[in-house]
């Protein structure tokens, strides 16, 4: 029992030697060429499959194009939930001037690698395509110029900061760019007394664009950086980068590492920190069941409820938007692929199945007010419908706004995200506010974040 | 020095789960002549069996037998159906190398159709802390180095004393010559890849015990630090996976209480580039 393996080997003599290594020459396999072949093999598995669907002649199609495997592979499902929700809620109320319309999705993996070929293949053999929602941060810089090409108008989640001043005719975002998260982020710090503060963020592009601004914000808001690690979302333990966060005593941490990181990044510093949870304040990517599912096994649903906070953007509540809204999901409840975990409510608050469903709603709307499902003849009334015109009604869902064009009137779309305010670049920011768990992963509103408090840490 | 003791100890854990599959996989790899790329898939078909018996109400250790069997039935289908057929009409090394890929993709993307691409996690507790020495370690992770331990002593018997084991090795050594022998090679050569599987099972589930939480595609990189651990130490060799696996594991951890954590897997490569510079046949293995 005592043996070591090496020692074993060792004292082994060669004609009985417990080993199976090949004599010189015999095998059919040697150790060099084997070792070749395994990294040509490796090389190749990397390079991960993507998919794609196609669609009919006769019906619109809504593309989510997102990560649906992969470390952020929680992210499709959730704009999938609001895609076939709003499809199903639109074809309920007529369709599109006609038009049934269906959902198919493209995963990206989060790769751009991967992103790319998905979204050509997507757009090569999807029939009537007319919109595009998703593209996260992932892969936003490698997509949004191929779906630009192709004049396809598209709904972001994305917060990278180039769309803030690059111009993409076709790109449209409901969201706020991530610095803005990064100082809400640091905000919540500030109002819940951390002083010192460690960074906990997945090296994928759309978690490492918080890193910099974060950095910025804690320095201006006089707070301490005390740590700062990096997570490989492909790595399967983040032990020794939890033993340093701990070794840092933070009073909270700063983290997006979706997939599985986050989950054992949270329960490894638990067991490094003698069984006691670190607060933890996320990004509105924390707000999914899923995520919420991960980490309660992970480190108890009591304890993450009581240690969790995250910056979201202000959603409806309540009112005929918020009841349009959760109509058209619940319609779905149970019938989305990649959707069946943890409790349905948190899409009610996830930022991409609102704001991803009023986009929809807006651009369908625009199909109608423009008679056309021709993108050039729509796409100027996205902007007219969103932040209204003189004298425009508001409506809060797609079968009151369709109702209210064949009155005769115009209109303005009020969804559950809010109304929309479109600048030069498409870009309609919310507000922020702060949301909580409950041990059973209902959303909780806990707090607000005012525009004067994020421009106090604004570099 | 504390941060160096802790990363040493995680280290041992990760070398623990690493030795495991690592000491299966080049098993596998000698005696059946396939470099089975699909091993990190059947880990996971075991991880998630087990999951499925303890999401029934069964403790996860129930479920590590049960991830032991169903890999075991996997990896002896996997022989039966796809890699002898083509071994017997004399497809190239490289060739059953890609067919063991596209059964990877195929198990990996089959258990994500059917349990999705989200992560889960077994219901158990990680038992208490125990600290020795600047080691911080859970009852658990103790367990799962304990496991590792054993099944290191009893490939070491199997190997060196029962009938099996030496049959295997003769046939990993000279399959055409064992034959010759009386040697039934081709019984042999299932046998293995249903032992090997069962020890595939076993590394998914401590596997995905030790990371908390897992999804279908877990194992990826897990799959890269096994084949570092093999080709280091000297492929077909049991005990220099082993060797292999304490390098990659330590080398790992230890590196990422240093450096930025995320480059920790870039160092383990690096050493097994550098002794594959110097020497090509792996730490163990035989110069030819």
């Amino acid at each position: 029992m005592s043996d070591t393996p090496g020692a074993a080997a060792r004292r082994t003599p060669p004609s009985g030697r417990a080993q199976l290594a090949r004599r010189p020459g015999q095998g059919r396999w040697r150790p060099r060429s084997a070792a070749v072949l395994a990294a040509v093999a490796l090389t190749a598995a990397l390079a991960a499959c993507s998919s794609s669907s196609s669609g009919s002649h006769s019906t619109l199609t809504f593309a989510d194009v997102a990560p649906f495997s992969g470390p952020d592979a929680a992210l499709g499902p959730i704009y999938l939930v609001s895609c076939d929700g709003t499809t199903n809620a639109i074809n309920k109320a007529g369709g599109i001037l006609g038009h049934q319309v269906k959902c198919t999705t493209a995963d990206t993996r989060g790769e751009p690698a991967d992103a790319v070929p998905a979204v050509g293949n997507l757009i090569q053999n999807t029939g009537n395509l007319a919109l595009v929602i998703g593209c996260t941060s992932d892969e936003a810089a490698s997509v949004v110029p191929v779906i630009n090409k192709n004049k396809t108008v598209m709904f972001c989640m994305t917060g990278q900061s180039e769309f803030d001043h690059v111009k993409y005719p076709y790109f449209y975002r409901l969201v706020p760019p991530d610095l803005a998260e990064s100082y809400a982020m640091t905000v919540i710090a500030q109002k819940l007394g951390y002083k010192k503060i460690a960074l906990a963020f997945g090296n994928d592009i759309g978690s490492q664009t918080f890193v910099q601004p974060a950095i910025a914000a804690i320095a201006k808001a006089g707070l301490t950086m005390v740590a700062n690690e990096t997570l490989d979302l492909h790595a399967t333990t983040f032990r020794t980068e939890a033993a340093k966060i701990v070794a840092a005593h933070p009073d909270a941490i700063m983290t997006e590492a979706l997939g599985n990181a986050d989950p054992t990044l949270l329960a490894e510093i638990k067991q490094l920190n003698g069984g006691k949870m670190i607060p933890v304040i996320g990004t509105s990517a924390a707000i999914s069941p899923v995520f919420y599912s991960a980490c309660a096994k992970a480190v108890g649903a009591s304890d993450f409820a009581a240690n969790f906070h995250a910056d979201n953007l202000v959603t409806a509540t309540s009112g005929p938007a918020y009841e349009a809204f959760t109509h058209a999901l619940l319609a779905v409840k149970g019938h989305v692929s990649g959707a069946q975990t943890g409790d349905f409510a948190t899409y009610f608050t996830a930022p991409g199945a609102v704001h991803l469903y009023d986009g929809m709603n807006l651009a369908a709307l625009a199909m109608v007010a423009a008679g056309s499902p021709d993108t050039a003849k729509w796409k100027p009334w996205i902007a007219k419908i969103g932040d209204g015109t003189p004298g425009a009604v508001v409506v809060n869902s797609f079968a009151a706004g369709v109702a209210a064009l064949k009155a005769g009137k115009k209109i303005r779309y009020v969804g559950p995200g809010g109304p929309t305010s479109f600048d030069a670049f498409h870009d309609s920011p919310g507000i922020f506010q702060i949301d909580t768990y409950s041990t059973t992963g209902k959303v909780m509103v806990s707090g607000s974040i005012t525009t004067a408090e994020i421009r106090a840490v604004s570099p | 020095m504390s941060l160096l003791l802790s990363s040493v100890g995680f280290g041992l854990i990760t070398s623990a789960v690493l030795a495991i599959a690592a000491v299966g996989f080049t098993l596998q790899f000698a005696v059946t002549d396939v470099l089975n790329l699909a091993f990190a898939g059947v880990m996971t078909a075991g991880a998630f069996t087990a999951y499925l018996v303890n999401q029934a109400g069964y403790s996860v250790w129930v479920g590590l037998v049960a991830a032991m069997a169903a890999g075991s039935v996997l990896s002896a289908l996997l022989n039966y159906l796809v890699y002898a057929p083509f071994q017997r009409r004399g497809a190239a090394p490289i060739t059953l190398v890609i067919v063991s890929l596209g059964m990877a993709l195929i198990i990996e993307f089959g258990i994500a159709a059917v349990a999705g691409g989200v992560g889960v996690s077994y219901r158990m507790g990680q038992g208490r802390t125990v600290r020795l020495g600047g080691l911080v370690l859970t009852t658990v992770q103790l367990t799962i180095m304990a496991i590792s331990l054993v099944v290191m002593v009893g490939v070491h018997a199997l190997l060196r004393y029962s009938r099996l084991g030496k049959a295997m090795r003769a046939t990993a050594a000279n399959r055409m010559l064992a034959r010759t022998c009386g040697i039934r090679t081709g019984r042999v050569i299932a046998v293995t890849w249903a032992v090997t599987g069962a020890l595939c099972g076993l590394a998914g589930t401590v596997f995905a015990i030790d990371v908390g939480s897992f999804d279908p595609t877990s194992t990826d990189i897990f799959l890269i630090l096994i084949l570092a651990a093999v080709f280091l130490g000297g492929p077909g060799n049991a005990y220099a996976a082993m060797l292999g696996a304490l390098v990659i594991g330590l080398a790992t951890e230890i590196s990422a209480a240093y450096i930025q954590a995320d480059y920790k897997y870039v160092v383990a490569f690096v050493i097994l580039l550098a002794m594959l510079a110097v020497r090509p046949t792996g730490l163990l293995g035989t110069r030819t």
